[in-house]
């Protein structure tokens, strides 16, 4: 088996290598986010992809993710296998891949505000709210029973309250 | 007379019924369903979010993530040590091979070496966990396709497993044993005959399982044909482990890239071509027969000797030590409250379990505790290969087809 040396690609030169690397038959078995803010890297944000050939050979290769959000191009149409795993570093450390259809939060709820495996999010520092969401959900567009958020009115108990039925309550 | 679709459009336009027309979408006689979070044949908290044509499935998308406990960054508040205790909480049905490939990836950047009676109990404690997971899968399996029975049978052996867990390692499930160096504890005074016990026991309930399924003419009904991947297809969606196997990729880590002592003992790798949910039945089957032969030969060859490096920079000296030596209480107290630092790097190491690929990319910059501890679970990625799987088949094969790809969501939400 060779040894490869782990290489870091900017993110313009990508979709090149990679096209070069699926052309020589290399497999993505792993992709993940990795923000290096304490590393002493020249760059914060990356993508680890780890590659595995038919001969078992396997290489790293880090993706540079540059920019204000963080952005590398997407390789999801060369290798289906990547779809979870970049909308998970999407979701957890925050790097955008252009060219993902669908690139959203899959395993925090869509509201959720900031990427946790990031170093500089506040572990147990902020709480955490969830808003209330509907009984049923259903995610095809317009099928959707869920109401416009503005006319949707909480009582004191936390329950949704249809507009016109609402009751004065003692002590209010 | 045959009345074309042209001419339909066309009374329907000069009937002032054209917006109509236009807003037709055949998508309209679908039907969007949530199946899960909470389903009995989802095995936990998965949702798969189904358009339906009838009975027939149109497209499956599989939604996770309500089971998501944040294990990665979890590790990096933890000591080197200490982490192993939370990876085993990830994939909680192989928790040995989570904390295998954790320990395997911290060895690689310490450099560390493990003592051959370490290695040896590891390998034996891993392939027996595969047993007790195949198991669950057996059970889980024929449940799904409504042989009740199988569950009761599947469970019934697997007690025998857990137990034997306990004995050696004091918990049944997220054993917290393996450490970088070695494992936690030696096995105990005895630990031959229960394994024995089981291992004399096996091959005749493995008969006995496929007496009530390999050629049952339901089961058969139900899996053969259903839910087929194509090789191509499952190299694509990167499905790896049995699924593979049964699609025709011969590929196992194990064999081919062999780590521990997985090199010291002979085994088959089943493989299988026709890729539906019966051959991957076929081959889980071949491997737990298989794997109960791997314990034999490793627990015939348990070598002597360490059981853990006994570095004091690595592992905390004994308690009678710690009486008499100024040396062992400063080693002590500097491993119980800091921990071991790990020189910087990364590392990205794969082990196979029972579900495929479990890879581990661990950073480290120097520090006493991991940097980024990234778990690559076989059940996240294999969980794609679900939606090629049922597309254009019926509802009730889809249930098959989840209980085949045997997802963890533990292990698939972390």
């Amino acid at each position: 088996m060779t040894a490869y040396e782990p290489e870091w690609v900017q993110p313009d030169k990508w979709r090149a290598r990679a096209e070069t690397l699926h052309a020589e038959g290399w497999q993505v078995r792993d992709l993940c986010g990795l923000d290096a803010l304490t590393l002493g890297f020249e760059h914060r944000f990356e993508a680890v992809v780890q590659l595995i050939a038919g001969t078992g050979d396997r290489r790293t290769i880090h993706v540079v993710a540059a920019g204000d959000p963080p952005t590398a191009p997407s390789v999801v149409d060369l290798w289906p296998t990547v779809r979870f795993m970049e909308r998970e570093a999407y979701d957890l450390v925050g790097i955008h891949f252009d060219g993902h259809e669908g690139l959203s939060r899959i395993m925090l709820p869509d509201e959720w505000e900031g990427h946790p495996l990031r170093k500089d999010y506040g572990v147990g520092k902020v709480a955490v709210e969830f808003i209330p969401q509907p009984f049923l959900q259903v995610d095809a567009p317009g099928q959707s029973t869920m109401k416009d958020e503005a006319q949707v009115r909480l009582d004191r108990l936390g329950q949704v309250v249809e507009a016109g039925t609402e009751t004065e309550t003692a002590g209010s | 007379m045959t009345v074309t679709s042209e001419e339909i459009v066309g009374r329907f336009e000069a009937q002032g019924h054209g917006a109509f027309v236009e807003d037709y979408d055949p998508r309209d006689q679908h039907m969007t369903i949530n199946m899960g979070p909470v389903h009995p044949a989802t095995h936990g908290v998965l949702r798969l979010l189904l358009e339906l044509d009838g009975e027939t499935v149109i497209r499956c998308e599989p939604r996770i993530g309500y089971l998501h406990t944040g294990i990665e960054k979890e590790c990096e508040d933890q000591n080197w040590r200490s982490a192993v205790t939370a990876v085993t909480r990830m994939d909680y049905l192989a928790q040995l091979h989570n904390e295998q490939v954790y320990c395997l990836a911290v060895e690689a950047l310490l450099g560390v070496e493990v003592p051959e009676r370490g290695r040896y109990i590891r390998t034996m404690m891993a392939e027996l966990n595969r047993v007790s997971s195949h198991l669950v899968w057996f059970g889980t399996q024929a449940l799904d396709m409504g042989a009740m029975s199988g569950m009761f049978y599947g469970f019934r052996e697997r007690e025998l497993v857990t137990d034997f867990f306990e004995m050696v390692t004091g918990l049944r499930m997220n054993n917290g044993y393996f450490i970088p160096g070695g494992v936690w504890e030696d096995l105990p005074t005895g630990w031959e005959r229960p394994l024995m016990h089981i291992l004399d026991l096996m091959p005749g309930r493995i008969d006995e399982y496929e007496a009530l399924l390999t050629e049952n003419p339901v089961f058969l009904e139900r899996t053969v044909g259903v839910g087929a991947i194509s090789r191509d297809d499952a190299l694509a969606q990167g499905a790896t482990g049995p699924i593979a196997r049964a699609s025709g990729v011969d590929w196992d880590i194990r064999r081919d890239a062999p780590y521990e002592v997985y090199d010291k003992v002979s085994f088959e790798v089943p493989v299988a071509t026709a890729g539906d949910v019966y051959a991957r039945y076929q081959v889980r089957m071949a491997e737990l027969r298989e794997s109960v032969q791997i314990v034999r030969q490793l627990a015939d060859g348990m070598p002597g000797g360490d059981f853990k490096n006994m570095d004091p920079k690595l592992t905390p000296p004994p308690r009678s030590e710690l009486n008499r030596s100024m040396e062992a209480v400063i080693h002590h107290f500097k491993l119980m409250t800091q921990g071991y630092t790990v020189p910087p790097g990364e590392v990205y190491v794969a082990v196979e379990s029972p579900r495929g690929e479990l890879g581990c990319y661990v950073v480290s910059d120097g520090g006493s505790s991991p940097y980024r501890c990234h778990m690559r679970d076989p059940s996240f990625v294999n969980l794609q290969s679900l939606p090629v799987m049922v597309k254009g088949g019926l509802v009730a094969d889809l249930i098959a087809s989840i209980a085949s790809v045997d997802p963890v969501l533990g292990g698939v939400d972390r």
